[in-house]
């Protein structure tokens, strides 16, 4: 029952973005296109910062002489 | 978004900021706000216009007589921003497609030349209509529906289905019934196939049969017509009248006939496509005026007045103001008292379209003179159309006997159009005769107060609920705010799907992020249709997200006036 909310909540918040973005308009393999795009953008912005994330912070901290 | 002094609400109550930074008090502004805005909620941003414009009579200064509250909210600025993004992305998408299909990957449906001709003068503009191909094809099935049944309160609709994207339509073969109309013009319920007025046109064609064959002038002036064109002079309070088939044909074959070159004509930015191509067929000088702005009139007529013609500084040999009575897109009623202040101490000629005030604003459905209770006279000529309140078609032209005159022979649709068909003339004289009360009962009557209570509780719900309305409170035209592209389409599919038929509009006839669902309420809706259909666009607007209003209004009573 619970999955059915959460399901019927995500369903609902797609719509939302597909509205929003003017995806609702295009046809479905426009939709692929913007999709795939997006999420690999986003997938490589999310890969980058797991990558350099502890080296910026231990430069942030030497910054302001917290740590060595 | 500075908080001055003039801006801030006095001991409680009604902030209102007057519109183009005019001190308050000009123009018959009297800030008297004590007897009635008590009720009111209080919602001070200063960035809205939202006009109060109060009249107390007896101080003289007064020109109206009854509130006039308009209010045309500012889109908030994530929605603009968002919206701009859709169309980005759309605009983006519109370009692939366009390279698909120039190098053949994709089968073009547009008009396209010849191979052979491929060198040629272009005669199709391509780029023109990128936005017809890329943007209005994609949600094209909100627009065109056919109907297979009068349009009145509810309305019978073609199913048909799309299998290609909106390019072709295939009919199913079943009808959708009983849609509730909230799009016809329909304002009085005049729209209908029972009743007297429709017993009346059947009757007429009996006699007169459906065609005329031949114009006004030679041998298609029947005594219909001439008893029509008497029975609308009376109604408006004119000296004469002159009724033609056509509406957009009455304002774009008139005007050239009143002004010609060395004229200057004022026109409101937000005019119907019919007054703009008048304007310009007539070659006058056409000056833009900011939409219902008498400051924007008053400095144009000192301008024009002071400096004469463009070169030779000649004074104008006419200045023609054109307003309309209710402007659709928006839902703005004319400041009609002030354009008649202005219009006698400049000495100017007015010309008023009351496309959609006829029939559907005043106490006794004369329009919009009626509504502020002016004299009929001072408007030097009166257009309106039959299309909307009287459930006919055509337009017809209004003012002094010695203009009428002149019309008869020098207006080009007068002399060579084609005469109006006696059925449908038919039904405006019998609609008429219902408002002005002149069938002996009461029915005119009812509709025209049936109609205003339904505007008044439909534009209160909705702006209860959220909505962004545009628009005066007491206009039966109400703009219901969308912006964003995507839910133009949106809205249209789910309402049909929920059994209610509105018409929404885009670009180009609304400016680009401003799209909006235009209701226009009839008097022949009951409480309860208003009822389904309100908590039907209630729930749509929920889902598709659209009640962006930020004002939180309470539920207030509405003032008896």
């Amino acid at each position: 029952m619970a999955f059915e909310d959460v399901w019927k909540k995500i369903s609902w918040l797609y719509y939302q973005y597909i509205l929003v973005t003017a995806l609702y308009m295009l046809e479905p393999w426009e939709r692929a296109i913007f999709n795939s795009i997006l999420i690999s953008v986003a997938g490589m912005a999310v890969y980058t910062g797991y990558v350099f994330m502890p080296q910026h912070i231990m430069a942030i901290l030497q910054y302001f002489e917290m740590v060595q | 978004m500075t908080e001055s002094s003039a801006n801030k609400p006095a001991n409680g109550q009604v902030c209102h900021r007057v519109k183009n930074g005019v001190k308050p008090g000009r123009n018959g502004f009297i800030k008297n706000h004590h007897h009635y805005h008590h009720q009111q909620p209080m919602y001070c941003y200063p960035e809205d216009k939202v006009q109060h414009t109060t009249c107390n009579g007896s101080s003289g200064l007064g020109l109206y007589s009854r509130p006039f509250i308009e209010s045309f909210e500012e889109t908030p600025m994530l929605v603009a921003v968002l919206t701009y993004m859709g169309y980005g992305i759309l605009t983006i998408f519109g370009y692939l497609r366009d390279f698909l299909r120039d190098w053949k990957i994709e089968r073009c449906h547009v008009a396209r030349e010849r191979e052979e001709q491929r060198d040629f003068v272009p005669l199709y503009q391509d780029f023109e209509n990128f936005y017809t191909r890329n943007l209005y094809m994609r949600i094209r099935d909100s627009w065109n529906r056919p109907i297979c049944s009068v349009p009145g309160a509810k309305v019978d609709l073609v199913e048909r289905v799309s299998p290609d994207y909106n390019w072709t339509f295939d009919y199913t073969g079943k009808v959708v019934e009983g849609v509730i109309n909230m799009g016809s013009y329909n304002y009085l319920g005049f729209a209908e196939n029972t009743g007297y007025c429709a017993d009346a046109s059947a009757e007429v064609t009996m006699k007169y049969g459906v065609g005329v064959a031949s114009t006004r002038q030679e041998m298609g002036n029947l005594d219909r017509h001439e008893e029509m064109e008497e029975l609308v002079a009376k109604f408006l309070g004119v000296e004469s009248a002159m009724a033609f088939g056509m509406g957009f044909a009455t304002n774009s074959m008139n005007i050239p006939a009143l002004t010609g070159k060395g004229c200057l004509i004022l026109s409101d930015e937000l005019n119907h496509a019919s007054l703009v191509l008048g304007a310009r067929l007539s070659g006058s000088t056409i000056r833009v005026f900011k939409h219902n702005n008498m400051q924007s009139l008053e400095k144009m007529l000192r301008d024009a007045i002071v400096h004469g013609q463009p070169r030779t500084h000649r004074p104008w040999k006419k200045i023609l103001i054109l307003v309309e009575g209710i402007y659709s897109m928006e839902g703005s009623i004319v400041r009609l008292p002030e354009v008649i202040a202005l219009k006698k101490r400049y000495r100017a000629y007015l010309y008023l379209d009351e496309a959609h005030s006829i029939g559907a604003l005043g106490p006794g459905g004369r329009g919009v003179v009626d509504y502020f209770g002016l004299d009929p006279r001072d408007v030097d000529v009166m257009m309106g159309t039959f299309t909307k309140s009287f459930g006919a078609a055509g337009g017809y032209i209004g003012g002094r006997k010695e203009l009428l005159e002149y019309l008869r022979s020098h207006s080009h649709s007068a002399v060579y159009a084609a005469s109006m068909s006696p059925p449908v003339v038919e039904q405006i004289i019998a609609s008429m005769k219902c408002i002005m009360g002149e069938d002996g009962t009461t029915l005119g009557r009812d509709r025209v107060q049936q109609l205003a209570e339904n505007t008044l509780y439909f534009r209160r719900r909705l702006t209860e609920m959220g909505f962004i309305i545009y628009g005066n409170n007491d206009s039966p035209v109400v703009p219901m705010m969308l912006y964003m592209p995507a839910k133009i389409g949106a809205f249209g599919r789910e309402m049909l799907k929920r059994n209610i038929g509105v018409v929404v509009v885009g670009f180009p006839a609304t400016p680009i992020i401003e799209s909006r669902a235009r209701f226009c309420i009839s008097a022949a809706h009951t409480k309860d249709m208003l009822d389904t259909a309100l908590s039907v666009i209630s729930e749509v607007g929920d889902l598709l997200q659209v009640k962006y209003s930020r004002h939180k209004r309470l539920i207030y009573d509405q003032i008896q006036d």
